[in-house]
């Protein structure tokens, strides 16, 4: 997954699993590039967050932008204003995870025109098994009021669609139908689908013939190993 | 149905409307706002009310309003605003109001922090508010586990008029797991031939209130609501049970610690170690029985909370001198790690035998 942008913008639905591809993402991008960041502007979730794996970051050497660490647990919605520095840095790939739906889409409008002449990618994550957005209508919907708030056009999709640990292949093959709907429908294309690393023995074949990134889950519960 | 990936919050929610309940009436609080806003946006798609009232105090007055009528209420704060609730809830109890309330807690005392904790066990499990009550609580460990209780709690609400409590902490609010949601079919319930909907000449006025002036009057009605208590105490009871056939010290957790010292317990039996869990679902009733099966067999118990120690006094209550009963714990929003409560179970036991 290699993007077209220097500014990646992860959208989604509540839960699509937008932090969970930015933190791989980042991974990914700093093989090949120096500069990396990753601004965490997830003003709804009070756990879960990007902002919860700074220590990979600094040991893999990536730029994490989020509330002070003073401040990360505090119930306040915090956009951190080292942002700036790293929009208008061009030697940095800057991704953006927002939080979930238009409520937090709200928190990119801000910026937008800081970005609007960085022509962003602006990635709208699908899970088609989370509630409202497991049809393409109800995804579409979705992804209109994001891009009302985020003052923002959508420019293409993940297809994330998982059922947590009890995810099947044809889970994943579902999503991507109505991942194509949303493509078709709005024109514009499907980035790749995304995997839980666990599934590649379940969903080799379909791989070998999409475009598939296997990700590694980084938000765990407490329980997990 | 087929399974859908949810969030804590969001199953509480929908689990309620599809246990019929229509009414709402809340005050945002971390770390169960989701449960708000999902309320907010379902409930007049079926052609129910959302409200959002002024404080936590207002909102627990709502729903004793609204139960009042008859209707299928609900509520739902974290643990500060669950202290605010309190005196509403005393009110229910003493009127013999049914009405579900959720609390997904977090650190305290005080405003504490947002992040998960189990400290409010004391208060959920002795009333909580003013005066002689209990309220059934239950506290799920899973979200599929929670989609299947809320019906259930509904239920017991309106068979015994009175309110009850969901008690979960933020890990459990916050967290996403697939949940499917059956059709349950609901219980024959008694009537409500109490609600005060309006009388059409077919009998006196209908009142709902928990105020009695006449002494003797006060202490009968406490009387039976005292009966009420011992009936759901011999109806309610419910918890779990975990590789207790053989073994030699047992650990009692409930929520989402029970299912990081199920992750220990596996440590453990791969050492060699016989150990197993009793896993509360109800907090009131307390379960006494896997308790009186098990502890002149046992070597031990350990209970396991994220709070300074509070159902360990439960544990020994049930346990009753038995057996020796310990306590580990972690608090303040800090969650304890399966390897932690592993290392207690290598310590409680004497050590991994070579």
């Amino acid at each position: 997954m290699m993007p077209r942008s220097r500014l990646i913008i992860f959208t989604g639905h509540f839960g699509s699993g937008k932090t969970e591809i930015s933190i791989n993402l980042a991974l990914q991008l700093r093989k090949s590039f120096e500069r990396v960041a990753i601004s965490d502007l997830d003003v709804i979730n009070p756990y879960f967050r990007t902002r919860d794996v700074a220590d990979l970051f600094n040991k893999e050497d990536i730029k994490l932008i989020a509330p002070s660490e003073r401040l990360s647990n505090a119930d306040l919605p915090i956009v951190s204003s080292d942002i700036y520095r790293y929009i208008s840095d061009d030697s940095y790939k800057l991704i953006i995870d927002a939080g979930g739906d238009k409520d937090g889409a709200i928190s990119l409008g801000q910026f937008y025109n800081y970005w609007k002449g960085l022509n962003p990618e602006v990635v709208f994550v699908l899970n088609a098994n989370r509630p409202n957005v497991s049809t393409v209508e109800g995804a579409i919907k979705s992804i209109e009021s994001i891009e009302q708030a985020s003052r923002l056009k959508v420019t293409s999709l993940i297809n994330n669609t998982n059922l947590g640990s009890e995810t099947t292949s044809d889970d994943i093959i579902d999503g991507y139908k109505i991942s194509k709907g949303i493509s078709e429908k709005l024109n514009i294309p499907i980035i790749n689908t995304t995997i839980n690393k666990d599934l590649i023995n379940e969903t080799r074949d379909w791989a070998s013939i999409n475009d598939v990134l296997y990700i590694e889950r980084y938000m765990k519960s407490p329980w997990e190993a | 149905m087929a399974k859908l990936l949810m969030k804590g919050n969001e199953v509480i929610a929908e689990a309620a409307v599809k246990a019929g309940c229509r009414y709402f009436f809340g005050y945002p609080i971390t770390p169960q706002n989701e449960l708000v806003t999902y309320m907010a946006k379902r409930l007049p798609e079926v052609g129910g009310v959302f409200l959002q009232a002024e404080s936590e105090i207002a909102a627990i007055n709502m729903v004793y309003g609204a139960a009042g009528t008859g209707a299928r209420v609900m509520t739902s704060t974290s643990s500060p605003g669950y202290s605010l609730k309190q005196e509403g809830i005393s009110y229910l109890s003493g009127a013999e109001l049914p009405a579900v309330i959720c609390n997904i807690s977090r650190g305290g005392p005080g405003l504490g922090n947002i992040q998960p904790a189990q400290s409010d066990y004391f208060q959920a499990t002795r009333g909580g508010g003013h005066g002689d009550y209990y309220l059934p609580v239950f506290a799920p460990a899973s979200l599929q586990e929670v989609a299947d209780l809320m019906g259930d709690a509904f239920d017991v609400a309106d068979k015994y008029r009175t309110p009850v409590l969901i008690l979960a902490d933020g890990v459990l609010g916050q967290m996403m797991e697939p949940v499917e949601f059956s059709d349950k079919v609901v219980e024959e319930l008694p009537k409500k031939d109490w609600a005060t909907t309006g009388t059409r000449g077919d009998g006196g006025p209908k009142i709902i209130t928990s105020l009695d002036l006449d002494i003797g009057g006060l202490e009968a009605h406490n009387s039976r609501l005292k009966d009420k208590f011992e009936n759901i105490t011999k109806n309610e009871i419910r918890y779990e049970e975990y590789e207790i056939e053989d073994a030699e010290y047992i650990l009692v957790a409930y929520g989402s610690v029970a299912r990081i010292a199920m992750s220990a317990i596996k440590l453990a039996r791969k050492a060699g170690i016989k150990v197993g869990l009793i896993r509360p679902i109800t907090l009131w009733p307390y379960p006494q029985e896997p308790f009186i099966k098990t502890r002149d067999k046992v070597k031990g118990y350990m209970s396991v909370e994220m709070s300074a120690g509070q159902m360990v006094e439960d544990v020994r209550l049930a346990v009753n001198g038995h057996a020796p009963v310990s306590f580990y714990g972690r608090n303040g929003g800090v969650i304890p790690t399966h390897e932690e409560i592993y290392e207690k179970i290598v310590q409680l036991s004497g050590g991994v035998k070579a």
